[in-house]
């Protein structure tokens, strides 16, 4: 399969300066303006080696989008553009104490299957995960900004930590509740 | 003085001819169809001025199918040989079906691989040959109507659909011989109906409660651009559900014991009339004596029907705050009601309280998606070449690789914008592997007997290395349609595999083409000459779409060599269309096709540029939109 080659960086390719803190009202006008030109249903009618072009070239200009829009993937991007591949990150260390915060909400988690009413409990606790993720974004933002790189990649290594708690929670309630 | 336009030799002089696309609603419980015709969208009556068709196929007669109303009159008779909810088994193996054919009474085949068949008086039949004989009559009509063949049709499903339920409804309409645009979900679909109207701005929750399906979406709506932020749904929820709950408790109550098939039919019946009835009255009597003979009537006021359909409805509640978190927003602007099943007042209720919205309903909740599909039609087909409309969807549920242990990793997670195009890295875990089986899975959980398996595929030829040396590329993609391809390649060598999806439950193609045979009895020569036929249209398509953009852009983009080859190879192509070699001029338009590919990337990558300097304009009059507020 050959793929277009596609040098710009994500924030390159719409305009923006790389930081965390991003403009997204801007972002979305620019990704919404990138696929009216670019999505394959502009090429319904059209060969099919174009249309097959216009998927991989739609498909780059989403994946920039998914990746800016998100505060994780956009901070995993932006240490990955400073040199840190994924397995750098990853080895950060995080301190003692957000482990023990992280095993707390992991037991509150793994008792709900035993309370009578489950559902206020969860919500109280999705409610506390997405807190400290908003806390742990702007650890990041201050880190990257003063280009210390060790302790962004440990915030975002506790961001990454209590986005996959947050994603079990949601499938505890899937499972709890239906 | 305005000067005269005068069309190339060979180009169509009337560049506005109206091309007829329909859009269809292929429903679990009644099917639509729909067309804009002179600026407007509507549904198309059949000869009784019905404009919905029950999607029931009676098998019965082994004369062939009988679609619609008259089936559904029939159902009660032969019950096994009456197809209704077909929907529910597209795509579906044999053990995935039983619970389901049982209630329905449906006779199963015993083949244990590929999709669910019935067996019915007319021999075994697939529920993507029932659906396709509901397909064609909606051709039919549309053919009528419109004065002549369809050339393009957008069909819709549920967006929680997985890739084997959109694979089996892209082959029904294969199999009725209808030209697929593009499969739509149908949430957007309903999104584009109201949104395209009213121009619409802000953030859309599509809430649609059908006969067998559930599906949420948060939608945001911008000029004409209709992005999915999140989907949501239950697949096995939906109004045929509350029909189910009143049959047990009128069962229970009325005491009517053990029911054969037909007499579980009439009861269904019954419950459905009564379930309707409650829409506008308060309570309603079910005349039992219709489905065992001397039977007392049984009586059933509203606030019965709430208790009994409540855990449902609050089923899909808990599935639309998922979906807000999903999609990452606090509240909608708007909440915009689909589907049957959302007349029933306990459901609007809810909705309006969940939302704290009034849901819109202007337009007719039955034909609202089957209108959305045929202005997205209209649209694709070319017939509004000012028509600013875009959707960004997404797909519905993950899609993953099995790895050591029967565990999946999700290679794309649900959500995720299409198209789209995503690479993971395998190597082998055993020294001197030569091969390395790919298991294409679907669904959220993490272990892969908890998930649908969609394909299964082999990389061979990996020459033999140590134990995690080999560097295995494999690429998923998913195209705007939500299908999927999977390539695989060894990155030190270049051996590569792909695979078009094709579900582990779904048609082969060998199947399908049987199907298409038996259906038309090609003869060996009409199939060459239909091949021909499309290879030719496609090639002068190439031709086409080339010499516009080379008139457009080529001396900009292009050197005077790199045009030269080109049109050497577009002579070469067009001297070969006057003939009849299939293979010469399938070479032909390949190599034309590759060669081409440059220049569009070319077009495409100044297109990247220019767009974005277009939308310094956009970003300024938001500004200006937005001053007086602020």
């Amino acid at each position: 399969m050959s793929s277009p080659d596609f040098k710009q960086n994500y924030f390159e390719l719409f305009g923006l300066s790389p930081a965390f803190a991003i403009d997204s009202e801007q972002l979305a006008v620019n990704y919404r303006q990138l696929q009216r030109d670019l999505h394959p249903d502009r090429y319904a009618s059209a060969a099919a080696h174009e249309r097959r072009l216009a998927i991989q070239y739609s498909a780059f200009v989403n994946e920039a989008n998914t990746t800016l829009k998100s505060p994780l993937k956009r901070a995993e991007y932006l240490l990955q553009l400073a040199g840190m591949s994924r397995e750098e990150i990853s080895a950060q260390k995080v301190d003692g104490g957000f482990l023990i915060e992280q095993m707390e909400l992991r037991e509150k988690l793994e008792s709900l299957p035993g309370l009578v009413d489950p559902e206020p409990v969860l919500e109280h606790l999705v409610d506390e995960i997405s807190g400290d993720i908003r806390n742990h974004q702007a650890e990041f933002a201050t880190a990257y900004s003063a280009d210390d790189l060790p302790a962004a990649a440990s915030a975002c290594v506790k961001m990454q930590y209590l986005e996959k708690l947050l994603q079990e929670a949601e499938q505890a309630e899937s499972e709890l509740l239906d | 003085m305005a000067l005269l336009k005068i069309a190339e030799p060979g180009q169509s002089p009337l560049p506005h001819q109206q091309k007829r696309a329909v859009g269809i609603d292929l429903g679990t419980t009644n099917s639509l169809v729909a067309s804009t015709r002179g600026g407007r969208t509507e549904v198309l009556l059949d000869a009784q001025g019905e404009f919905m068709l029950p999607s029931v196929v009676s098998y019965a007669d082994a004369a062939g199918p009988v679609v619609g109303a008259e089936a559904r009159e029939a159902a009660s008779e032969h019950p096994a040989d009456t197809l209704v909810s077909v929907k529910r088994f597209m795509g579906r193996g044999r053990l995935d079906s039983t619970e389901e054919a049982e209630r329905s009474h449906y006779r199963l085949a015993d083949n244990s691989e590929g999709m669910v068949r019935f067996v019915t008086a007319s021999g075994e039949i697939s529920p993507v040959e029932a659906s396709a004989a509901i397909l064609s009559v909606l051709e039919a009509r549309a053919r009528e109507t419109l004065g002549g063949d369809i050339e393009g049709a957008v069909i819709t499903v549920p967006a929680y659909f997985d890739e084997a339920q959109r694979q089996a409804t892209k082959d029904a309409a294969r199999l009725a011989g209808l030209p697929v645009l593009r499969l739509l979900n149908e949430p957007t679909a309903a999104a584009v109906a109201y949104g395209l109207d009213s121009r619409e701005e802000g953030v859309v929750a599509v809430y649609d409660l059908g006969g067998g399906t559930f599906d949420i979406s948060i939608l945001r709506l911008h000029r004409g651009v209709f992005e999915v932020l999140a989907t949501g749904g239950d697949t096995a929820l939906g109004g045929d559900d509350f029909d189910a709950a009143i049959v047990r408790w009128a069962q229970e109550l009325g005491e009517l014991g053990q029911l054969q098939g037909g007499q579980y039919r009439a009861l269904l019946a019954l419950a459905r009339a009564a379930k309707e009835a409650l829409s506008s009255a308060e309570s309603t009597t079910l005349d039992l004596a219709r489905v065992v003979p001397g039977a007392a009537p049984l009586s059933l006021d509203r606030e019965q029907f709430e208790l009994l359909i409540q855990s449902l409805v609050k089923r899909t509640l808990r599935a639309c705050r998922r979906c807000l978190r999903d999609a990452g927003v606090d509240e909608v602007d708007n909440v915009v009601l689909v589907g049957g099943s959302t007349r029933v007042p306990l459901v609007r209720e809810a909705v309006a309280e969940s939302f704290a919205r009034q849901p819109l309903a202007d337009i007719d909740p039955d034909k609202v998606v089957a209108i959305g599909a045929a202005i997205q039609a209209d649209i694709l087909i070319g017939n509004r070449p000012d028509g600013d409309l875009l959707l960004l969807d997404v797909i519905p549920l993950s899609l993953g690789l099995e790895t050591m242990g029967g565990l999946a990793e999700k290679i794309i997670p649900r959500n995720t914008t299409i198209p789209v195009t995503r690479a993971q890295e395998f190597t082998t875990f055993k020294d001197g592997q030569t091969a390395l089986a790919l298991h294409i899975v679907q669904g959220e959980r993490e272990l892969v007997s908890d998930l649908r398996s969609l394909a299964r595929f082999e990389l061979r030829g990996i020459p033999p290395m140590v134990a995690g040396a080999a560097r295995i590329v494999v690429t998923f993609q998913v195209d705007a349609d939500g299908l999927l391809q999977v390539y695989a390649r060894e990155e030190t060598t270049g051996v590569e595999s792909s695979v078009t999806v094709k579900p582990s439950f779904g048609l082969s193609e060998d199947e399908v083409t049987d199907m298409l045979q038996a259906s038309y009895s090609y003869a060996e020569s009409d199939k060459l000459a239909r091949q021909l036929a499309e290879q030719k249209v496609e090639a002068q398509q190439l031709l086409e779409g080339l010499h516009a953009a080379l008139a457009a852009d080529g001396s900009a983009l292009l050197s005077e060599r790199e045009c030269q080859a080109l049109h050497e190879k577009m002579s070469a192509l067009a001297e070969l269309l006057a003939g009849e070699d299939l293979p010469a001029i399938r070479a032909s338009a390949d190599s034309l096709g590759r060669a081409s590919e440059a220049f569009a990337a070319r077009r495409m990558d100044r297109s990247i540029r220019e767009a974005l300097s277009g939308v310094s304009l956009e970003t300024l009059d938001k500004r200006m939109d937005k001053e007086p507020g602020q």
